[in-house]
């Protein structure tokens, strides 16, 4: 029961670890490369998540500036305020491999890393 | 994409759109939002006009050269305002201390200088976001 | 003089430059070439001011906006920052000046103003690292690095370059990705992001959660090694650097690579102080692995044909070398790992332009073909065998004092197995570059006669190499020169401890 608790307790680091191994493993294992740019995009995803929940205070609100008084307990806001600058930083990421990806299919016709690998060991071989 | 549904939707969405984008760089410093999201929606909606009336009217509407130019311009504005907190007696990005005008709480004249650097931010990631997706499809 | 603004205003104007190029440089080069000549320059005066001032009075921190460090983004302005930012312009203003000519026949003239956006973002990026004290600010700084320097690799349209630049980023991304993990996991305990702050609390954080920490520890290390290419993560590397354009290998091999390594430094010795850090047992496995790299890299160096991606390997083996007065943990360890950083990026540009030169005069590329050049080209070989000399370590230039003060280093920490490493190191440093100069200057050429003639190089290209030669020498004969400043330095992060 005390394990049942501190596991729905800490959920979302564990989600968070869950999704970097997912990510990591996406990225390592497949050989296709759009996969591997989402694997990227999951380990993003699992770190931001990780960075919010740590920010996190139990029963606050979110930080806007409270006019008509009221509660005074907030969430910490800097987390969420780095993780945008995170998230405006994985986008360029995204966008500059997807480009990549696109001038590898041009020039190979494969986005496939295995064929890729063939294609230019045959061509080093001739 | 010669749909008229998708045509006569998208001519009809995309002001309501953008109207939204800019509001919520309005708002930035008194509310969820601010330069990056509000200049997503702006750059989505010129993204949204492209996908549906092809690359050549839309570039057209929002040639290569200005997009390349405000998003420069985005970044020396926001340096430019930055170096008045120094001219005026304190560090780089100096809001209060620098006696910008900081207003009340909560009006849209207020919170110094953060306005004018949500504009800035706004303009460069709107045009950003045109200039990514107009390079990316522009390469086919 | 006494202005606190400069180190803000030296990466302004490289910004400013960045953003302004692409407006006014897409029709003429002419114009851009001009621009830069004037805010290069200019942004290398502010950093001098700045290293004079410092030196002169001490270090300060700068915070942006007024707010306090606990709020704000500071940047700590002291003896190292101010060192190293220095060196990096320096080291980029003669490579920059190479480039203006050699880049021409490399990249399409359409991607000119693209290019040299890049590098000064480039160089925006890689001072705003040694300058910040503030965590995320640094890793933000890191994902321009890595962005950049995966662009200028890609911007020569050609397959290899492609790929090269693919890895590199994916391999980057997983890199910083962990150094990130490692950041909220050490903000989760301590509260600050602000190295100082942190720092500050450290040691009782460290007795409450060592998991936390350690694992912090361990992905910001591994993070970073895989992007300073320590031996079994530099995979990317020999790709990377062989296929970029000659000026972007010399950047990549001579500066961007050592930015991450400032970083380690900054994270080890400043955040965790040296206390916690040998507790850890960290500086111990860095030496393991910076030592099987000495060796590697050269063994894998010897077996390429070509010349560039030999350099490539090389620098595996030399980034060994920066490893292992790190590992040390001391200061002379430090203070020779920093001399040799600045050592190795002379040389290793030096070795780069010079190879560039032969590739952008003859087009050879394949070491077996290099025969009687010597005779073709005497300066750029004379330039290419002095960078040669300092890697193996003949007395004179740089790179011997660099593994004097290393070996003093290791013997002081009581290791002398890592001296026989040094030593084997060196040795086969010159069993892959001795030949290279012997075939170039005795071997003859069977196509033409070897007869000393004048080359037909741009002046643009040659006095930057030239440079960078004699900066080499001077800096073998006099290496106090170097070695008082970076002495002055290297306390600074060891305050920690007492």
């Amino acid at each position: 029961m005390e394990l049942l608790n501190s596991i729905i307790e800490h959920i979302n680091y564990i989600g968070a670890m869950a999704l970097f191994v997912i990510g990591l493993y996406t990225v390592l294992t497949h050989s296709n490369l759009l996969k591997k740019v989402i694997g990227i995009n999951i380990m993003e995803t699992s770190i931001f998540l990780f960075f919010v929940s740590i920010g996190y205070v139990h029963d606050g609100s979110s930080p806007i500036i409270n006019l008509g008084g009221g509660r005074v307990i907030y969430v910490n806001p800097l987390p969420s305020a780095l993780i945008l600058t995170g998230i405006v930083v994985a986008v360029s990421i995204t966008a500059y491999s997807l480009s990549l990806i696109m001038k590898l299919y041009e020039v190979y016709g494969t986005m496939d890393l295995d064929e890729i690998m063939e294609i230019r060991s045959e061509a080093t071989n001739e | 994409m010669d749909d008229l549904i998708v045509k006569t939707i998208t001519r009809l969405i995309v002001p309501f759109i953008q109207l939204y984008g800019i509001f919520i760089i309005l708002h930035g410093h008194i509310s969820p939002g601010g330069g990056f999201s509000g200049g997503a929606i702006l750059g989505s909606s010129i993204i949204l006009f492209t996908l549906s009336y092809g690359l050549e009217r839309a570039s057209k509407k929002v040639p290569h050269k200005i997009s390349a130019i405000l998003e420069s311009a985005g970044i020396l504005w926001y340096i430019f305002i930055g170096l008045i907190g120094i001219a005026l007696g304190g560090t780089f990005l100096a809001n209060q201390d620098s006696g910008f005008f900081m207003g009340e709480a909560g009006r849209i004249l207020s919170a110094g200088m953060i306005p004018l650097l949500t504009v800035a931010i706004g303009i460069k990631v709107a045009s950003t976001m045109v200039t990514l997706f107009h390079t990316i499809i522009e390469e086919d | 003089m006494n202005n606190i603004h400069f180190p803000v205003y030296t990466l302004l104007l490289l910004l400013a430059t960045a953003v302004v190029i692409p407006i006014i440089g897409k029709e003429s080069f002419s114009r851009l070439k001009t621009l830069m000549m004037v805010t290069l320059p200019a942004s290398w005066l502010l950093s001098v001011m700045t290293f004079l001032k410092v030196n002169q009075e001490g270090g300060f921190v700068y915070n942006f906006g007024n707010w306090s460090e606990k709020i704000g983004i500071q940047f700590i302005i002291d003896e190292f920052s101010a060192l190293m930012s220095l060196f990096i312009l320096t080291v980029s203003f003669f490579v920059i000046l190479y480039s203006l000519k050699d880049i021409e026949h490399e990249i399409d003239p359409d991607q000119f103003s693209g290019y040299y956006t890049l590098i000064f973002i480039l160089l925006f990026s890689m001072v705003g690292i040694t300058f910040s004290n503030d965590l995320f600010n640094m890793y933000v700084f890191m994902e321009i690095l890595s962005l950049t320097s995966c662009s200028i690799i890609s911007i020569k349209r050609k397959k290899d370059n492609y790929m090269a630049a693919l890895r590199y980023l994916v391999l980057n991304t997983i890199g910083s990705l962990s150094v990130l993990l490692g950041m909220a996991l050490l903000y989760m305990v301590t509260g600050h992001l602000n190295v100082t702050e942190a720092a500050r609390n450290i040691a009782e954080i460290y007795q409450l959660y060592p998991t936390n920490l350690l694992l912090a520890v361990g992905f910001m290390v591994t993070g970073m090694g895989i992007k300073a290419a320590v031996f079994p993560l530099h995979i990317w590397l020999p790709d990377a650097h062989s296929s970029a354009p000659t000026p972007s290998s010399a950047l990549l091999s001579g500066i961007v690579v050592k930015v991450y390594i400032f970083t380690i430094i900054k994270i080890l010795f400043k955040l965790l102080g040296i206390d916690i850090v040998n507790s850890l047992g960290v500086p111990q496995y860095i030496t393991y692995f910076a030592a099987v790299g000495m060796i590697m890299g050269s063994v894998f160096a010897i077996g390429q044909k070509d010349i560039k991606r030999m350099l490539a390997y090389s620098s595996v083996a030399q980034i060994g070398y920066i490893f292992l007065g790190l590992g040390l943990a001391s200061e002379q360890g430090l203070s020779a790992a920093l001399f040799h950083v600045i050592a190795h990026a002379l040389m290793k540009s030096a070795l780069f332009l010079s190879v560039g030169a032969i590739i952008y005069k003859t087009g050879k590329r394949d070491i077996r073909e290099l025969n009687g050049i010597g005779y073709e080209m005497p300066i750029t070989m004379t330039v290419f065998t002095v960078a040669a000399f300092g890697m193996i370590g003949i007395p004179g230039i740089n790179g011997f004092m660099s593994k004097i003060y290393l070996s003093f280093a290791v013997l002081d920490a009581d290791k002398p197995v890592f001296l026989v490493i040094i030593l084997i190191s060196s040795f086969l440093n010159a069993f892959y570059y001795l030949p290279i100069v012997i075939s170039a200057f005795l071997r003859e050429n069977k196509e033409r006669k070897s007869i000393m003639a004048l080359e037909k190089i741009p002046r643009g290209m040659l006095i930057p190499m030239v440079c960078f030669a004699l900066a080499s020498i001077i800096m073998g004969f006099y290496p106090q020169i170097v070695m008082d400043v970076i002495e002055k330095a290297v306390p600074t992060f060891f305050l920690m401890g007492n």
